[in-house]
This record gives C-alpha cells, structure tokens and sequence, in this order.
C-alpha cells in the first residue's frame, strides 16, 4: 500500500472525526459516506481512482476559495447598496461572475495575453505541448492556446453583438406590443409564434445556405431566430405591469406610449429582462459554436472555439484530450452565466420558494 | 364536452395553419436568393446556356407561386424533387436516415423521460436540500454544455480509453437489435445527458410552483400523509405541465440530433442536412427542415392538446 | 348563546406564544408572545388589523407553521398533548380529525382535479372513522344541514362548478367530516358578497351550535364576529391587546386601542342637498349601456347626476357593475349608447380623443394603493407629473407646488420628497394617489373602494381627509364602494346598482329609509350590525333561513 493511498484515507477519517466532534452533521455524512465510497472505488479502480478523487476535491475547494475569495473582493470595491445584494450570491454565483470577469480580461487583452498570433504557424502539425507551446499546435501547425485566447474575443464577441441585437428588436416589440396592444399585439404575437415554431438551428441552416456564411449573416440570422423568445418573455414581464393602475393613471393623464415604456414599464422590469439577457447569450453563444462546429459558423483562419473542436477532432480517436479544450471554454463560460443567471432569477423571483 | 372538442379542433386547426406558414417561409427563402437557384448552384463562372439549362429543368420560368404549390403537393405524398447535386430522388436519400434519425431520438426519449421526470419529482420534494443544491449544479452545468462536448468526453472514455462502447455510430443492415443498441448507445446517452437536464429543471419548477397552491395546504392541514399529498393531490394537476415539459424537450431533442450524429458520423437527416446546406443543394435542405419543422410542431400541438385534456376545468364544464 | 366556561373543559391552551417570519435573509418575530385558552365548545373571535398575526395564530394552534415562519417559544397544549414538541406523525393524525380548518378562499383551496365529495371523505376514510358510503351519506347530511340546494347531488360536482358561496359552505361541511373539538376558520367570508356572507354566517353558526364545536374564527370586521363568537381576542401587530367575553368587549372596551377600532364607524357628516340655482351636474351619465368585446352587456342605461361640490357613492356588489361605470365616465371603455356630459358638454366616447383639459377632469383615486402607485418612481415624481404635464410647471415653481400638496395631505414634504411608495405605509401610500389626483386640479374625482383596502382606522383618516378636501375645494366625488358603513359617513347621494342596472337612487336620508326597492332591502339589510343579536334577528324578520341565498348566490 502507497504513502499517498494511508494518507487519503487518514486525512478523510480525521476529518471526519473533527466534523463529528463539532457536531456538523451535513459535513460529517459527507466525509464518511465519500470514506466509504473510496473502499469500494479503491478496490476496483486502484489508486488512479483513487488520485482522481484527490483532484477533484482539490478543484473543488480550489474553485470554492476562488470564488469566495472574489466575492469578498467584489464585496469591497462596490457600493453599499449592490454590496447588500452580493452578499447573498452563493459561491456557484460569484464563480461564475470570476469566470466571466477573466473571459473578459482575457478577450479584451487578447494581442497582449497571447503569446503567438491568431493564425501564425509556428510548429509542427499537432506538435505535442512543451515549454513554449503550453496545449500544444493544431492541424496547421499553430499555437492553440493563443487562438483560445484570441477566441474569447471573436466567439464571445459575435454572440454578444448577436444578443443585443435579438435583445434589441425583442424588448422593444415586447414593450411596444403591451402598450399599444389590439391588433399590433395580435400581430407580433403570431410572428413570434411562426418562427418559433421552427426548430432554432434548423432555421439558422436554412437561412446560411441560403445567404451564405459572412458574419453579418450570422448577426442577423441568430438575431432574427432569438428575438421572438425575448419578446415573449418580454411582452409577458410587461404584461404584468400595464394592468397595473399606475399605468391606467398614466395613460388617463394622457402621457404617450413611449413615456410609459421609458418612465413607468423599464424601471420595474430590469431584473427579469437583465436575467433574460445572460440566459439568452448562453443560447446564442451554444447555437454559434453549434453552427460553427458544423462549419457553418465563423470562417477560417479566424479562431473561434467551435471551428477548433471540428479541425481537431479527428485528434480525439488517439485519445488526445485537445478537442475538449475549445469544447471545455464554451462549456465553461455558458456554465457561469448560467449559474450567475440562476442566482438572479432567484433573487428576482422574490423568496417564493421559502 | 362539446366545448372540449372545439378547443381542440381550433388548436389543431392552428397547428395546420402554423405548419403551413412555415412552409411558405421555407420555399421562399429559398427564392431570396440573390439571383436564383440555377444561378447560385452553379456558380458566377457558369456560362448562359448552362445556366439557362438548368433553369429550364428546375422550371423556374414559371411563377413562384405555381411552384410552391407544386412542392406542397409533392411534399403531402412524400415526394420532394432530385437532389441537385446528386441527381437522386430527394425522398430515397432520406427514406432509412429519416428512420434512423427517429430510432435515435425514441432511444433517447424511452431512456430520459422517466429518469428525469422521477429525478425532477424527488428534487422537487428535497428542494433547498443538499440533494438539491447538487442537482441543481449538476443539471446546469449539463445544459451549459456543447452537445459535441459531451460527445467527445463520451468517446474519450467510454469508447479511446476504455472500448466499452465503439465511437463511431455507422449503421449496417443486417445488425440484430442487441447489436443496434450498442452500437448507438454513445449518441443515444449524450442526448439523454442533455434532455434530462432540462427535464428535470422544469418538472422541479412545475411541481414545487403546484406545492404553493391553497389546495395543497388545506389537504395538510386535513391531516393527509405526504406521499398521498403527492399522488393524490398534486399529481392529478401536474400532469399537464408535465406533458408540457415532454414534448418541450422531444422537441429539443431535434435539434439537438443534428449536432449529435455529426459527432458520431450517424447516417440520419441531420446529417443528410448538414451536407447539403454546405453543399447548397436546396431542395435537400428543403425538405429536411420541412420534416424538422413538422415533427417540432407536431409535437407541441401534441402538448397543447395533452394540456387540454388533463384540466379538470375544461373536461368537466360547467 | 351565553355560555359558562369552567376550568375542566380547556381544550386548547396556548401560553407564551413566539413565531418568526423569514424575511430579507433573517427571522423577525411576528408573534409576540401569546396566550390563549379555549374550551370545548367556546367560539372565540380572533380580530385585528392586516399585520396583526391572526392567521399564523389561527395556523399554530393546529400545530402547522406555513412555509417561512417557525414557532420558536411558547407552548400549545391541545386536550393535553403538547403539539411543540409532538412528533410531526402525531401532529397530523390530530389534522382533519380533532382539529379542522376551514379557509379564506374555498375556490382555492378545493383541490380542482377532484369532486367536493371525494375530498370530503377524504379525512374519515383515512382516519378509519366511516367506510366511504358511510362517509358520502354523512356528507349529504351535512350538506343538507349547511342548507346547500340539492344536497345529495351537489357533491358529485366539481369545485369550479359550484358557486363561491355554496363552496365556502361544502368547505365547512368537509371541516366537520370527522366530528372534531375544534375548528379554525380563516376569513371564511372575507371573499364573499354581503348577501351571500349572511347565508354562511348562519350556517356556520348553527352547526357549530348543533355539534358543539369549539371554534377559533379570524377575521377583521368586528360586525362579523360580534355575530360568531362567545368571546372575542384583539390583537394587534403580533400581540394581545384584550380579551372578553363578546357582550362586554362591545359594550364597554378598555384599552384605548379597542376604543378607537370600536368608534371608526361613527364618523359622519352633515348630508348636502343639490344645488337649486340651475347649476349644472358636473358629471351626467345619460343612458349608458356597455360591453366588453365578447359581447356580453355590463351596463343597460345607466343614468345619474353628479352636482359639484357634492359626494354621489355608488353601491353594489361584485359584478353589478359599479367600476365599469367608472371606465366609462374616464373613457377606458366607450359606451355603445348614452353619452357622459361634463358640465354640459358631451365627453368624446374614448380617452385618447380627449383633449388635455377633459382628462385633467376625471381624476381617480385607485382601492390599492400598492399597484396604483409606480414603486421605482420617487413621490415628488408621482404628484409632480400631472402638476408638469398639465400646468407645465418647472423647477422652483415645480417643487413648491408639490410641497403644496403633500402639505395639503398632511404629509410632511421634507420627509417624503424623495421617498419611493414601497418605504410608506398603507395610508400614506393612499394619500399620494390623493395627491396625484389633486395635482391635475380637478373639479370631479373618482373613489375606486379608496379605504376597503385599508384599516379602519387609517381608513376613516382617509375619509376625513376627502371630507376636508372637499369642503376646500369644491370638489365632485363619485364613491364606489360596498360598504354601506362607509356611504352613511360621507355620502349625500346614493346609487344602487345590480346587475348593471341603476336599481335605485335619491338623497342618502331617503334611501336609508323604508319603502325601497327588494333589492335596496336585501342589500341595507345584510350589511352585519355590532349589535351581537343582529343576525338572530334577521333572520327571524326574513322568516327562516331556506330562501334568503338565493336572492343574491345565482
């Protein structure tokens, strides 16, 4: 038996111990029921399963101390009324805000960060990682942790200009729909409903083969695709708000449509469509790097996650984990908003749940 | 029950209606092509009599509209036109793929739909536990994630590493049933991976938003045990949000085999799609959206219907 | 009714009661410290205002904490089982059988998948106390004694089915199901209409009689429970303030609090009578018939007057269309016939072809004062807008204005300049919307049930304070409201409505005189009195109980 196999199972069990001695039953049962569940792993695995625990864990806490870490930081530098409602925010929350924090950096710097250009072949085809190459090279012989980093800029980049604009059209046909009304309601409503009815990425084909693969296409299209969601949340959101007497008493006043968007409906409903804004970005963000996978999406040499997974793909048969690379930074950022995402639908769904 | 047969009726005269709005949209995009068909299949080097040929097979002198018709026609007994690229018949090159496609999708759905509707149930009950908190992590992290992620990871340790399973999905005929399902096992589970994460998520938010009602208080306070609370009073009313959530997420599934028989080279129509919109050839790509188009719609008329169905207030009017 | 209570018989003894609520991350007590002592067969009244903790304490004596509080002191011993400390197996073996609860919604609160009689025989079936047939034909009894029509075929209906009062009856009936020693009834006719209130309140009453049930009944109309309970309890922000048996806490109460709940209903002003100098009404509603888009008439030649200076209240109940009336003189929903004259000129059908100065005309004071103010709009914001849309008032000019009105609502403007509506309380909320409405300097505003939202004492505030206004500035009120409390302090004139119909109308002293109208009758008539005898009474005038639902539960 191992060094490392005595001191795993020595360090569990003394934590455990200390769990029980301070009477923290939710910790206690976790320690000793992964103590008992690392027999059974130990006797079939080894101890590479064994190890493989070990570094979980170890991400786990290290993910945990981050995020913690840079919620008591975001605490500190901001003002007192957003820093009441940081407090709040679970560790899974201020990890993904850590995350999106650092995709920015790394998007916005990414000339400066990266250490080779976007498309500068500089080794071999898929040279394996040494000192100067930190993932290694891809099918062309470039360096593919600098088009990571310049794909931060272009994957994350296109999705956010797609968003706002399907964010655009939808929240103000939303709000305008609740206003007015009548047929344009009526109208707007059935509009959504067609396209919707059209599977996204089946549409997004469609309409690619058919105008071709620029990246204004692509802004467009998935922009076009996803506004009808937005405005059914949005219509929804301000639905609720125009049945209100505070608006009977505006439009009786005789104030215009777009004072009552602007002074009455905005204000009450920035949580819900702020919330809907990251949720959105993670469909927009998983459909291009869907489209571009397929080919379909951004075109070469520009870097961009998805094309990345497809040219290395074949990499993957050789048991070679640089595909999941690109795969795992697109996982990664959707993850955090989607965990940022949670913790605001929660906050602005007031305390229903409790 | 009149009242309940004209609701569905008026519903599944909509579903038509939608369907062949859609429709409509797919055959004219196709003419918003700058230029025509002809003209972009071929290509800007092509000269005027080839193009000009081509025209005048494809029928394009005559009016759009006459044409659209004629390709609903087809499309209603199945027939879709020539491929352009092949010149084979649209509908024999999806004929067995489209079956396929839909093996992939009922394997996926017989396996996720009741582990997800059960896990939804029982985290709903556990809601704010531990249990909880961990399911919640786990599910968002699984819908955060890239079809093509989850299949790589699935090839890289269920099939590289450790050869359980074969990476690749390429289907032969004479294969026995046992065969298939190992074989497809692999796209089969990264689909379950992300459906049932989006299953559970809403079957959650269904039934604790059931929990909330007055109903289920009184039935407490009238001294009912918890599992009957359950299987008495919230089941009979969840069951329409529930066939909701289904047919949601069967419609994902769609969308979500395009990407997935990419990943795992499965001859189905999504990849039959994916082929022919990069090689532009329309009436392909036509067809196949109309199949996803309908399938989608169909099957959230199928909801809207089931919903119909299972409300107490609408079965029994008053 | 009078009852003697000894010592042997406590079914249910509550002492030093703390729950805590859950808000904003932290547990804030909201009851503070109650006693309670309850013997078989004794119907106690639980009274106070919203906020008070009638329900939580109606909730724990059954042993249950809603989601989001928890009973952190105390003890509640019922038939001596101390329910804190009981296991939850214990505690719910006691629900549904000995202890029962009968809820303010019933249209909620009946489960809509299931028939009223499956739910009924829920508790006794599970409790092993009747087979199931046993159970139906002792529902129908039950039934028929709740005087419910068609008691052995009602049952097999489902909730949404049956009418909100005959459900809140089949909800009492279901409570009694398993014969318990205790009852909690929540509100159970907070929801209803005043004629359907009466046929529950005397049927509840007689078969809590007839079973002997101890009862603990909550509600916040002290008319109701002078009717209902043996003793009464009066709380106040989580607390007790006294308690007494029903008869002397009417007649003479001590503590200050009491007193002032107990005197609400006795403000009243001189009634003013139509000018005789040819005035013009300000507002006259000539032959108005309307419908909403479906088709179905809401209104059929509606007609009244509306004299400046004077307060037309317009009474009825839900659905006779009273604020429907009020849509139409504001121009939400344009008549299909009849037209609105305001002093003389005809109003154009639809809001947005009335011009600036006919929309300053019609200002309205809203019933809920939480959705009728914006919460993300500050209060110099709220009142200073019409003050800047109508009279263009700016800057300096501007801010002395809205000081001006908060000033005229006695609220003090440094205070509440820059507040936001959720910081102020229920009354100061209603007193912007006054002043918003104030702020466009009208001649006519109309009263949407301004106070049936509000406390009574905060809301005889806000009545006064309209009486004030009006004696100022010469104001018009239309007043729509169903208290009938509320029409004799401030109206002069009346109109009564059913059904969208004017039924009656005249000078307030004529129509609180005999002869009227049935339905005027029926209506003055179920508006319960704090004279404890009241209802006895009634129902003795109207010669048995069989009938009196069905004038108005249709």
């Amino acid at each position: 038996m191992s060094n490392f196999v005595i001191g795993y199972y020595a360090a569990l069990i003394a934590a455990s111990c200390l769990a029980a001695y301070y009477q923290n039953r939710k910790v206690f049962m976790l320690l000793f029921s992964l103590t008992l569940v690392s027999f059974v792993l130990g006797i079939i695995g080894g101890v590479p399963a064994l190890r493989g625990v070990t570094i979980f864990a170890g991400l786990l806490a290290l993910a945990a101390g981050t995020s913690y870490a840079f919620r008591e930081f975001l605490i500190q530098i901001s003002k007192p009324g957003i820093a009441k409602e940081l407090r709040t925010a679970p560790l899974t929350a201020s990890f993904g805000m850590f995350v999106i924090f650092t995709y920015a950096i790394a998007g916005i710097f990414a000339p400066w960060i990266a250490p080779y250009g976007e498309s500068e072949v500089i080794a071999q085809t898929f040279a394996p990682p040494d000192e100067n190459l930190l993932l290694g090279a891809d099918q062309l012989g470039r360096d593919i942790f600098s088009r990571i980093i310049y794909g931060a800029r272009n994957s994350v980049g296109l999705a956010l200009v797609a968003t706002l604009l399907a964010f655009i059209m939808g929240a103000l046909g939303g709000l305008l729909a609740a206003v007015k009304g009548g047929w344009f309601d009526q109208l707007m409503g059935r509009v959504a409903d067609v396209i919707m009815s059209v599977p996204s990425l089946i549409f997004a084909l469609l309409m690619l083969s058919i105008f071709g693969t620029s990246l204004i296409v692509i802004v467009i299209v998935v922009a076009v695709i996803y506004s009808p969601r937005v405005f059914r949340l949005t219509r929804a959101v301000a639905g609720n708000i125009v049945v209100m007497d505070y608006i009977e008493a505006a439009k009786l006043r005789g104030e215009g449509d777009w004072y009552l968007i602007r002074k009455e409906i905005l204000p009450n409903s920035t949580a819900p469509l702020v919330a809907e804004f990251g949720l959105e970005f993670c469909f927009v963000f998983l459909l291009i790097a869907g489209l571009s996978f397929l080919g379909l999406g951004i075109q070469p040499p520009t870097a961009d996650w998805g094309s990345m997974v497809r040219e290395n793909a074949t990499l993957i048969s050789f048991g070679d984990i640089t595909p999941l690379i690109p795969a795992a930074a697109i996982a990664l950022l959707t993850v955090a908003v989607n965990f940022v995402v949670d913790w605001m639908l929660f906050r602005s769904s007031g305390l229903k749940e409790q | 029950m009149g009242d309940l047969a004209g609701l569905i009726a008026k519903r599944l005269g909509l579903g038509l209606v939608t369907l062949l709005v859609v429709s409509v949209l797919i055959f004219f995009a196709v003419e918003l092509l700058p230029g025509d068909i002809a003209q972009a299949v071929l290509g800007q080097g092509a000269t005027e009599e080839t193009v000009a040929a081509m025209r005048e097979q494809l029928g394009l002198d005559r009016p759009a509209p006459v044409r659209y018709f004629e390709w609903l026609a087809g499309a209603v007994t199945g027939d879709f036109g020539t491929s352009l690229v092949s010149g084979e018949r649209v509908s024999s090159a999806i004929g067995t793929r489209f079956i396929n496609t839909l093996f992939l999708a009922a394997y996926a759905a017989v396996i996720a739909v009741p582990i997800s509707i059960l896990l939804g149930i029982v985290v709903a009950l556990l809601r704010n536990s531990l249990f909880d908190r961990v399911a919640n992590v786990m599910t968002l992290t699984s819908i955060s994630s890239p079809e093509f992620f989850l299949g790589y990871i699935l090839i890289l340790y269920l099939a590289v590493k450790t050869g359980m399973f074969p990476a690749l999905a390429n289907l032969r005929a004479d294969m026995t049933f046992v065969e298939l399902l190992h074989r497809t096992f692999l796209p089969a589970l990264t689909l379950v991976l992300v459906v049932t994460a989006h299953m559970m998520r809403m079957t959650r938010a269904a039934i604790i938003n059931l929990l909330a009602s007055p109903y289920i208080e009184m039935a407490r306070l009238k001294g009912t045990p918890p599992w009957k609370v359950i299987v008495r009073h919230a089941l009979p009313n969840a069951w329409a949000p529930i066939i909701n959530v289904v047919a949601l997420n069967l419609a994902y599934l769609i969308t979500g085999v395009v990407l997935v028989e990419v990943v795992f080279v499965y001859p189905g129509i999504g990849q039959l799609l994916v082929d022919a919109v990069a090689k532009r050839d329309f009436p392909i790509v036509q067809a196949c959206c109309l199949i996803f188009a309908a399938t989608f719609i169909l099957l959230n008329l199928t909801a809207d219907v089931g919903a119909i169905l299972t409300n107490p207030r609408l079965r029994h009017p008053k | 009714m009078k009852k003697k209570f000894t010592d042997k018989d406590v079914l249910l003894k509550i002492r030093g009661l703390k729950i805590d609520g859950y808000s904003d991350e932290t547990w804030i007590p909201i009851i503070k410290g109650v006693d309670l002592t309850l013997h078989r067969g004794e119907v106690m009244g639980l009274i106070g205002e919203s906020g008070a903790g009638k329900s939580t304490i109606g909730a724990a004596a059954m042993g249950y904490a809603r989601d989001g509080t928890r009973i952190s002191e105390g003890s509640i011993e019922f038939d001596g089982m101390e329910l804190t400390t009981a296991s939850e197996g214990e505690r719910r073996a006691l629900r549904g059988s000995r202890i029962a609860y009968v809820a303010q919604s019933a249209a909620a609160s009946f489960n809509p998948a299931h028939k009223i009689i499956d739910q009924h025989t829920e508790a006794p079936v599970h409790y092993r106390i009747q087979k199931r047939m046993e159970a139906q034909e002792d529902a129908m009894e039950l039934y028929e004694r709740l005087r419910l029509p068609n008691p052995q075929e009602i049952g097999f209906r489902y909730p949404h089915q049956v009418s909100g009062g005959q459900l809140q009856r089949a909800m009492t009936a279901m409570a009694m199901s398993c014969r318990p020693d205790l009852i909690i009834f929540d509100e159970p006719t907070t929801a209803l209409d005043v004629t359907t209130q009466i046929e529950v309140l005397a049927a509840i009453r007689d078969i809590v009689d007839q079973f002997n049930t101890a009862a603990i009944y909550i509600t916040h109309d002290l008319a109701v429970v002078a009717q209902m309970a043996d003793t009464i309890k009066v709380l106040l922000k989580g607390e007790e303030v006294e308690e007494a048996p029903t008869k002397e806490m009417l007649d003479n109460p001590r503590e200050d609090y009491t007193k002032s709940l107990w005197a609400v209903r006795s403000f009243k002003r001189d009634q003013k009578s139509r000018p005789t100098d040819g005035t013009q009404p300000v507002i006259s509603v000539q032959n108005i018939d309307a419908a909403y888009t479906g088709g179905v008439k809401v209104l059929d030649d509606v007609s009244f007057d509306i004299y400046p200076g004077m307060t037309v209240a317009v009474v009825g109940e839900s659905g006779s269309g009273k604020s429907t009336t009020a849509r139409v003189i504001t121009g939400l929903l344009p008549p299909t016939e009849g037209q609105v004259l305001f002093k003389g000129d005809p109003l154009p059908p639809r809001y947005q072809d009335r011009n600036r100065d006919q929309l300053r005309q019609a200002q309205m004071i809203y019933q809920m004062a939480d959705t009728a103010l914006n919460p993300k709009v500050q209060i110099n914001e709220i009142i200073g807008r019409p003050a800047q849309f109508y009279s263009g008032l700016r800057g300096q000019a501007l801010k002395q204005r809205v000081d001006e009105l908060l000033d005229l609502i006695e609220l003090e403007p440094a205070r509440f300049y820059n507040r936001y509506p959720p910081e102020l309380s229920g009354g100061q909320k209603q007193r912007i919307g006054i002043a918003r409405a104030l702020a466009a300097e009208p001649d006519f505003i109309i009263c949407d049930e301004v106070t049936s939202a509000l406390d009574q004492l905060v809301a005889e505030g806000i009545l006064k304070l309209l009486d004030r206004l009006q004696r100022e500035l010469g104001l018009a009120y239309m007043f729509i409201t169903h208290d009938l409390a509320t029409v004799r302090s401030i109206a002069d004139e009346v109109v009564v409505m059913q059904h969208g119909k004017v039924v009656e109308q005249g000078p307030k002293d004529e129509m609180f005189k005999p002869p009227h109208h049935p339905y005027t009758d029926l209506l003055l008539s179920s508006v319960p009195e704090m004279d404890p005898d009241w209802l006895t009474t009634l129902l003795e005038e109207r010669g048995g109980v069989d009938n009196i639902g069905d004038a108005a539960d249709v």
